[in-house]
């Protein structure tokens, strides 16, 4: 019998092409970066795909666990995500290792465990070799060239040498400070200043009242001394007053006249208000403000 | 007579009053002055000073100068309400007798009734006083007794505390005034004091006061007073002021060492005290020849009226003695008028 072999050598080189049917991975890659180039104290990623056939899972108790590996060799991130039948596995070692001179290592392997029902099936990851480079300088030392410790740099004067951030800085620190001492002014931070105007102040309002206004007028005078005193200010305490301010003796016949006119003017009847008051009320401030200024 | 020259007739008779009391009792003018302004405001005083100052003395001559009938009563612990309205007693043919007490014995003339060391008494005793003293009657032998014209002068030592009963808030409320009585200060007071002997005989200085009789005239005189003295809108701001100022003085800038303001106090002055307050204003101004009052007068009596009617949290309870005054000058030097 004679066999047609052209169908036969088309057959099984077909075959020799499949891959056997019950393979449980179906596809398996480690992905490294460089295998050179690295320091003390770098991280290295690692990432395993593995592609399984259906009805066979992988075991998660068979990945590496984060923590110190070795001696000079820590896992510090471990991930594992599924999709489907497709794992993704980032592993992220850190190398602690200081090798006075080029030094190959070896991140060690290990092997993965898949189940397929009660059935266990391993598949390995193979260790993975690179080189670590010396931070030291000792091979250089040796050689006895160059300095090995340089001073440091001085800092960058970039943002300094910019003038216009400079003077805008300047200018805007001083706007800060004026209005904050204007502020202070204004909430009355600073006694003495504000009691050195105080009557030239009320001058300058009285002027524009009349002596249908004389209430407000004898209100003003009021809060001015009270404010040069400290502390409201009667008629029986003007003798302490005179004490703290002795120069506004002189005029204690014209303040003992205001106290009294007050007096009459808000708490008795029948007060009327010439012209004259008002004038000898300007009158009295103007002798104040004298003594304020310090000419009398 | 027109209410004008009246009002000046009894000032004079006030002022004499006044001035002979200073002859009495020598050294306590300003006490003096404040008790003379309740009486003729017609408010009760409690005085409280140290022992053998001259506070009783000061009473009796006080009540020697007014005139009208005149009772007195010593607090101890055991003194009880019915001791104030009756005693019994047997008499001497044997049989039980219920005469009535101090309090009832001159009907409705009674007249200023001393109240003597007033802590020393009970409670109980402070709860009838209290109606006699705010409404001027009592209740007793089933119906009520008018007693128009009780003053009531009590005096209290501020040296012993043992076996005394504080007086209730509400008890010292109805005080118009309580008037501290202090030693005299200067030297020539107290030689006079230790040598002269007219002070050694208490019964015969007190009896040298003349009696001006015009205490049962009180009433109508000191309503008279309240109701030609005016008052204008400033002061009455200027009272408002003061009045809350007491309830909250971090409020008019009363700052005390070692002190949250906030927690200060617990109760500012009463109503009633407020009242008080401006009727001994209207009755400085009265006796400063004045028709209306000024900020000074209630300046004058703001603190005997005001001192025992502010609380304070027990919190600074134990620094009350330092605390007081100091607040109420804070709150006098604090608050402007107008």
């Amino acid at each position: 019998m004679r066999v047609p072999l052209i169908p036969v050598i088309l057959v099984l080189s077909l075959l020799g092409c499949s891959r056997p049917i019950d393979e449980p991975v179906s596809y398996f890659n480690v992905e490294t970066p460089r295998p050179f180039g690295y320091v003390n104290g770098d991280e290295i990623p690692r990432r395993i795909i593995i592609e399984t056939r259906s009805g066979i899972s992988l075991q998660p108790g068979s990945v590496p666990v984060k923590g110190q590996i070795n001696r000079w060799l820590n896992l510090n991130q471990v991930s594992v995500k599924q999709s489907g039948r497709r794992y993704q596995i980032d592993l992220r070692y850190q190398v602690f290792y200081a090798p006075l001179e080029v030094k190959a290592l070896t991140l060690p392997g290990f092997t993965l465990q898949l189940s397929q029902g009660e059935k266990n099936i391993s598949q390995s990851v193979p260790a993975w070799t690179f080189t670590l480079s010396p931070l030291r300088e000792l091979v250089v030392r040796q050689s006895e060239q160059g300095e090995y410790l340089r001073p440091d740099s001085p800092p960058s004067l970039s943002l300094l040498v910019n003038s216009h951030a400079v003077y805008g800085l300047a200018a805007s620190l001083t706007i800060a400070a004026l209005t904050a001492l204007y502020l202070g002014y204004l909430y009355g931070c600073f006694p003495g200043l504000s009691r050195r105007t105080v009557f030239k102040r009320v001058l300058r309002k009285l002027a524009g009242l009349s002596k249908a206004d004389m209430e407000q007028a004898l209100t003003l005078v009021h809060q001015a001394l009270n404010n040069l005193n400290g502390q409201p200010l009667f008629s029986n305490r003007l003798s302490e007053f005179y004490r703290r301010n002795p120069p506004y003796r002189q005029i204690n016949s014209q303040l003992t006249w205001f106290f009294n006119y007050s007096n009459r003017y808000f708490f008795s009847d029948g007060m009327i208000v010439v012209q004259q008051d008002l004038q000898q009320l300007k009158d009295l401030c103007e002798q104040c403000r004298k003594i304020e200024r310090g000419s009398r | 007579m027109n209410t004008d020259t009246q009002l000046s007739d009894w000032r004079e008779q006030a002022l004499q009053l006044e001035q002979q009391i200073n002859q009495t009792v020598i050294g306590l003018q300003p006490a003096v002055r404040h008790i003379v302004l309740a009486v003729f405001a017609r408010g009760h005083v409690l005085l409280e000073g140290h022992v053998g100052v001259g506070k009783t003395t000061l009473l009796r001559a006080v009540a020697q100068g007014l005139g009208g009938d005149y009772q007195r009563i010593e607090g101890t612990i055991d003194l009880m309400p019915a001791d104030l309205i009756y005693y019994t007693y047997l008499n001497s043919e044997g049989r039980p007798c219920v005469d009535p007490g101090p309090l009832l014995k001159h009907g409705d003339t009674l007249a200023t009734f001393f109240f003597n060391e007033i802590n020393r008494a009970r409670p109980q005793v402070h709860a009838l006083l209290l109606r006699a003293m705010a409404e001027r009657s009592i209740n007793a032998f089933n119906r009520d007794h008018a007693l128009p014209h009780i003053q009531v002068f009590a005096d209290r030592n501020r040296v012993e505390k043992e076996e005394t009963f504080e007086l209730p808030a509400a008890a010292k409320d109805r005080f118009m005034m309580e008037i501290n009585i202090n030693m005299p200060g200067s030297d020539a007071v107290l030689d006079e004091l230790m040598f002269n002997p007219r002070f050694h005989d208490t019964d015969r200085l007190v009896g040298g006061v003349t009696n001006s009789g015009i205490y049962y005239r009180l009433n109508e005189l000191a309503q008279t007073v309240q109701q030609r003295i005016q008052t204008s809108a400033k002061l009455h701001a200027y009272a408002l002021d003061l009045w809350k100022a007491t309830h909250q003085p971090e409020h008019y800038g009363v700052r005390l060492n070692d002190v949250e303001m906030p927690n200060l106090l617990m109760t500012g002055a009463s109503p009633r005290g407020m009242s008080y307050l401006i009727r001994a204003g209207k009755t400085r101004a009265w006796l400063e020849h004045r028709d209306h009052v000024l900020p000074e007068d209630l300046q004058a009596v703001f603190p005997v009226c005001m001192t025992h009617r502010l609380l304070l949290n027990p919190m600074y309870g134990y620094r009350k003695e330092q605390l007081l005054p100091e607040l109420i000058q804070g709150i006098l030097s604090q608050v402007a008028a107008p």
